[in-house]
């Protein structure tokens, strides 16, 4: 064959527009911090990592207006995938703002950090874009490598090694069984791209059995990088030992594309055997809506918490997923993206008031934050209300599209476990906000000054949330439009 | 069936050749050590110590080997064992000659002749690393554990730019398969100047990027730290003795072999003649043979001892006989390219007996500052810089 | 396909029998003496301090690192290589660009001082 055939166009550089300034930037960055001293301040590399962030944030609408496939079909710029490099963007912009700050305050600027999150953010891009497994496991290893090392960033930190550990095991772990599973499929349709596959498993001349094998293999690895029960035990000690930032970024920005992913595989390739893996999503559903809502219940490190939590809300994503409809697409994408809000927001305060070291991060630690620090104190009073589903706030529309999704689509039962999961899901998040209301302030020490970005982040998703609660229609209609995927 | 037989034949004569090799290797480095310091070298057992090898056999094969304890027993057995197999492996795939036709069966010269020979080399040599690290590692000695450890991360480092260096006369002569990258070499350019890649391909840099890498690779002087004997007591095999011991030794003989072939094959035109046959090169494998069967006669006239009459004159008689050969038409298609290939590869294991003859060795912290920052940019350097003249030709 | 690689096979069997002749067929012939001396560690005669299962330098660590990195692109660049010529001047373009990242990541290496070994 004629190689010109393979050689990429304009038009391909386009479609591809955001992870490729993400990557420059990266490679940027990598060589300014070779080249500053080890000594000197690196938060202007933090600021120049933002900009390049904002560059890629305007790219998207570029790859969005040039639709199709690009790289000999290797990415697609469509709706879908430009819905979810917004989302990671967005919670890659947020890291960064609350990062400059926390890492001066834990002395450990480097602009390591900055690189490693606009990887990250490309890799989650790639896989948002991916239409073929190979880019799949490329996006998935190239946000994976660098969450790894972000999570231990801290290295003096015994439990940021832990976690970092804990991490890279068990991510590795869970990666080799998506590889397999690409593998499997690859040796049943000789083919990585999803559509190709779809085409090969429709024609049904190659075993099925085994395609449904392979399938399973995979649904085990996105399971553990979306932190589904029963793959969820690395996400709270990873949570727990992360710096603060990071851990925001760890709970929305991969889960998201990662989700991504799951949607795009499991609704594009796997169609055809869809009443094979619904039982089994259906229990993936239940089991970590479950698991996440009652191990939060007893906990009190606040960071802790907000992992089982995340953990619960993965699980009212899968119900959205185990729907395996458009409008069940459209409002797990709603979701993510409000999720990506209400967490981050949450993250962001935590980060703030965990304080040097991280040594305030239990509930106690936020008693009666209220009268210390108004401010900070209503802002995460809006991400915990979304968080809980109350109205008038992004959670619960979110919450709301998907128990209609999965009613539509007669998943009674799921729907009505699922809405006594957030009723459940309502106390721990009730308990962080009666301390800070309700209690004294444990000291009278006076609060130290919320650092812009942080403060910027956590303005910016509280209106974010509200706006999304009173007028959901925004992010719907979008995602409504775009959930259906190029078959 | 014909070629399951063929392939045994084949095996069947590689093999002693092989192993002939391999022992009188050491006897031909420790006699040109040996002069190199004017010494005698070995001398007693057999004439010029010809015999030296058998005897270092049964002196090998006959002594107790102890096994300290503490060892782990599986490494301990695995690691000499792997050495030896996948330094002699390596071998097979070399070219030593043409596509020739013998009694009208064609058949290559070599053992296999497969797309990936190149790689397949990269990947035995890559493992050769692990019987160095296990024997280093199972032994349970401090010195075994240091001699191991270094020996791999210095085999790691220098594989980077040897990689390097053979990229790049692959952009010249773009295939993995050994006989077709000699082929790729065959020619003069000027009609003089052999198209060898070293020479009229203009990888000079490469070569001795690789010649350097090939030294280390080997554990050779002056990279020979891993078996540093006055601080390491000989590294990683410091804890084998009897066969085992003489395994590694094998396989670093395999190893200098392995390399010093690829080294012909890649940069040095293989089997091609150094001056085009038309101009007489067909004549010069004779014209060696008779000068040295001339020397010897000269010998045999003159003797230093008595028995120097009777050895000289045959030996010499024997060249004689071979140089005749090179010209006998059936035997010639064989024995020229076999003759042109053996001398370069014969060569360059010269080199490096003589280096170690004449180099002193490398600081540890000197090797790795050399490997990653001198080789590895320099091999990068010589490999844009290939790309972009092979570029500029062809398009 | 499989005629290429017969030999190969024929002369691995070779390969795994030799050494494994070689190591076995002495035992047959050597002496076989016990002594307690025989079965310590060498340490030039004296008695070994310690085990030799200790820590070692993180460098080889670093080493064995960048080795996978670079290792993985110099291979890369083989069948790169071996396509060269049909490529034309977009494989140089490619591999202006890969090389490029590369070297970064090299500059980057370097000054950190993972490449120092002291």
């Amino acid at each position: 064959m004629n190689p010109a055939a393979f050689y990429p166009t304009a038009t391909d550089y386009l479609r591809f527009l955001p992870e490729l300034i993400l990557t420059i930037g990266g490679v940027l960055l990598l060589v300014l911090e070779a080249l500053t001293g080890d000594n000197k301040d690196k938060s202007s590399l933090g600021y120049l990592a933002i900009a390049v962030v904002l560059g890629a944030m305007f790219a998207v609408p570029v790859a969005l207006a040039n639709p199709g496939t690009s790289f000999n079909g290797m990415i697609v710029s469509d709706g879908f995938a430009a819905f979810f490099r917004m989302v990671t963007l967005l919670v890659g912009l947020f890291t960064l703002l609350c990062s400059t700050s926390y890492l001066s305050r834990e002395k450990a600027n480097t602009g390591e950090f900055y690189l490693l999150v606009l990887f990250s953010l490309a890799g989650q891009g790639i896989m948002a874009a991916s239409n073929e497994l190979i880019m799949v496991f490329l996006g998935l290893e190239i946000a994976s490598i660098s969450s790894y090392v972000l999570a231990g960033f801290l290295r003096d930190d015994k439990r940021g090694s832990e976690a970092a550990l804990k991490y890279f095991l068990l991510g590795s772990f869970a990666t080799a069984f998506l590889l397999y599973g690409i593998s499997w499929i690859y040796g049943v349709t000789g083919a990585t791209n999803l559509v190709a596959i779809r085409e090969s498993l429709a024609a049904g001349t190659s075993g099925n059995s085994m395609a449904v094998a392979a399938a399973a293999l995979m649904l085990i690895g996105l399971a553990f990088k979306v932190s589904a029960a029963p793959f969820q035990a690395w996400a709270p000690d990873v949570y727990q030992g992360a710096p603060a930032p990071v851990s925001g970024f760890l709970s929305a920005g991969p889960k998201a594309a990662a989700f991504a992913i799951f949607l795009r595989i499991f609704q594009t390739s796997f169609e055809s055997f869809s009443s094979r893996y619904e039982p089994v999503l259906w229990i993936l559903a239940l089991a970590t809506m479950l698991v996440g809502n009652f191990s939060a219940l007893w906990q009190s490190n606040v960071k802790r918490m907000l992992a089982y939590s995340s953990i619960a809300h993965a699980g009212y994503v899968l119900v959205a997923v185990t729907t395996n409809s458009n409008v069940g697409t459209a409002a797990a994408m709603f979701y993510l993206a409000a999720y990506a809000l209400m967490n981050f927001g949450a993250f962001a305060a935590v980060t703030h008031l965990a304080g040097r070291g991280e040594s305030h991060v239990t509930i106690d630690d936020l008693k009666g934050l209220a009268s210390k620090q108004p401010v900070v104190a209503g802002l995460l009073t809006v991400c915990l209300l979304s968080l809980t589903g109350v109205p008038l706030t992004a959670g619960f529309f979110g919450k709301f599209y998907i128990f209609k999704a999965a009613i539509d689509n007669h998943l009674y039962w799921l729907s009505a476990l699922g809405l006594l999961n957030s009723a459940i899901a309502a106390y721990y998040y009730l308990r962080i906000l009666a301390a800070m209301y309700m209690h004294e302030p444990k000291t009278t020490d006076h609060p130290e000054p919320v650092p812009g970005g942080i403060q910027l982040t956590m303005w910016f998703s509280a209106a974010g949330i509200l706006t999304l609660g009173v007028f959901p229609g925004l992010v719907l209609d979008y995602a409504n439009r775009f959930a259906t995927f190029v078959k | 069936m014909d070629f399951i037989l063929l392939s045994i034949l084949k095996t069947a004569i590689a093999a002693p050749v092989l192993l002939g090799t391999l022992a009188y290797l050491v006897w031909i480095e420790r006699k040109v050590l040996a002069h190199v310091q004017l010494r005698m070298g070995p001398s007693r057992v057999g004439p010029h110590g010809l015999l030296q090898p058998i005897a270092d056999a049964i002196k090998l094969l006959t002594k107790e080997d102890f096994i300290p304890s503490y060892v782990n027993h599986v490494y301990y057995w695995l690691a000499p064992w792997l050495a030896l197999m996948f330094a002699v492996t390596a071998i097979s795939v070399i070219p030593i000659g043409p596509i020739v036709e013998i009694f009208g069966v064609k058949t290559n010269m070599g053992q296999a002749d497969i797309s990936i020979g190149l790689l397949l080399i990269l990947g035995l040599t890559g493992m050769g690393v692990y019987g160095i690290a296990l024997a280093g590692w199972s032994s349970n000695n401090k010195y075994s554990l240091l001699g191991g450890l270094r020996s791999s991360a210095q085999m790691i480092s220098y594989e980077l730019p040897m990689a390097l260096a053979i990229a790049s006369p692959l952009l010249i002569v773009n295939t993995l398969n050994l006989r077709e990258i000699v082929n790729g070499q065959a020619g003069y350019v000027f009609g003089i100047i052999p198209n060898w890649n070293a020479v009229g391909g203009l990888q000079m840099f490469s070569f001795l990027i690789y010649l350097i890498c090939a030294f280390a690779e080997t554990n050779r002087i002056p990279f020979d730290l891993p078996e540093a004997e006055n601080e390491l007591v000989s590294g990683y095999n410091t804890e084998y003795s009897s066969m085992k011991f003489a395994a590694f030794f094998m396989a670093e003989y395999a190893n200098i072999i392995t390399a010093c072939s690829v080294a012909t094959t890649l940069f040095l035109g293989g089997w091609h003649p150094i001056i085009p046959n038309e101009l007489g090169g067909q004549f010069i494998p004779t014209l060696i043979c008779f000068f040295f069967a001339g020397v010897l006669f000269y010998h045999a006239l003159n003797p230093a001892r008595p028995s120097d009459r009777l050895s000289m004159g045959v030996i010499g008689a024997i060249i004689l006989g071979l140089g005749l050969m090179f010209q006998v038409p059936v035997v010639k298609d064989l024995a020229q390219p076999l003759f042109w290939f053996a001398s370069k590869a014969g060569f360059l294991i010269f080199v490096f007996i003589w280096v170690r003859g004449t180099v002193p060795r490398f600081r540890y912290d000197q090797l790795m500052r050399f490997a990653w920052l001198v080789l590895f940019p320099a091999a990068l350097l010589n490999l844009l810089l290939t790309a972009f003249v092979v570029a500029a030709k062809s398009n | 396909m499989l005629e290429g690689y017969l030999p190969l096979f024929v002369f691995l069997v070779l390969c795994i029998a030799f050494p494994l002749a070689a190591l076995l067929v002495g035992k047959a012939l050597r002496p076989s003496v016990f002594a307690p001396a025989k079965l310590e560690s060498y340490e030039c005669g004296i008695e070994a301090v310690g085990g030799a299962r200790g820590r070692y330098s993180v460098r080889f660590y670093l080493v064995a690192i960048l080795f996978v990195i670079f290792d993985v692109e110099t291979v890369f660049l083989f069948p790169w290589a071996v396509r060269y010529k049909q490529l034309g001047w977009f494989g140089v373009a490619e591999a202006l660009v890969f090389l490029g990242i590369l070297v970064v990541g090299y500059v980057w290496a370097y000054k950190k001082g993972a490449l120092e070994w002291v």
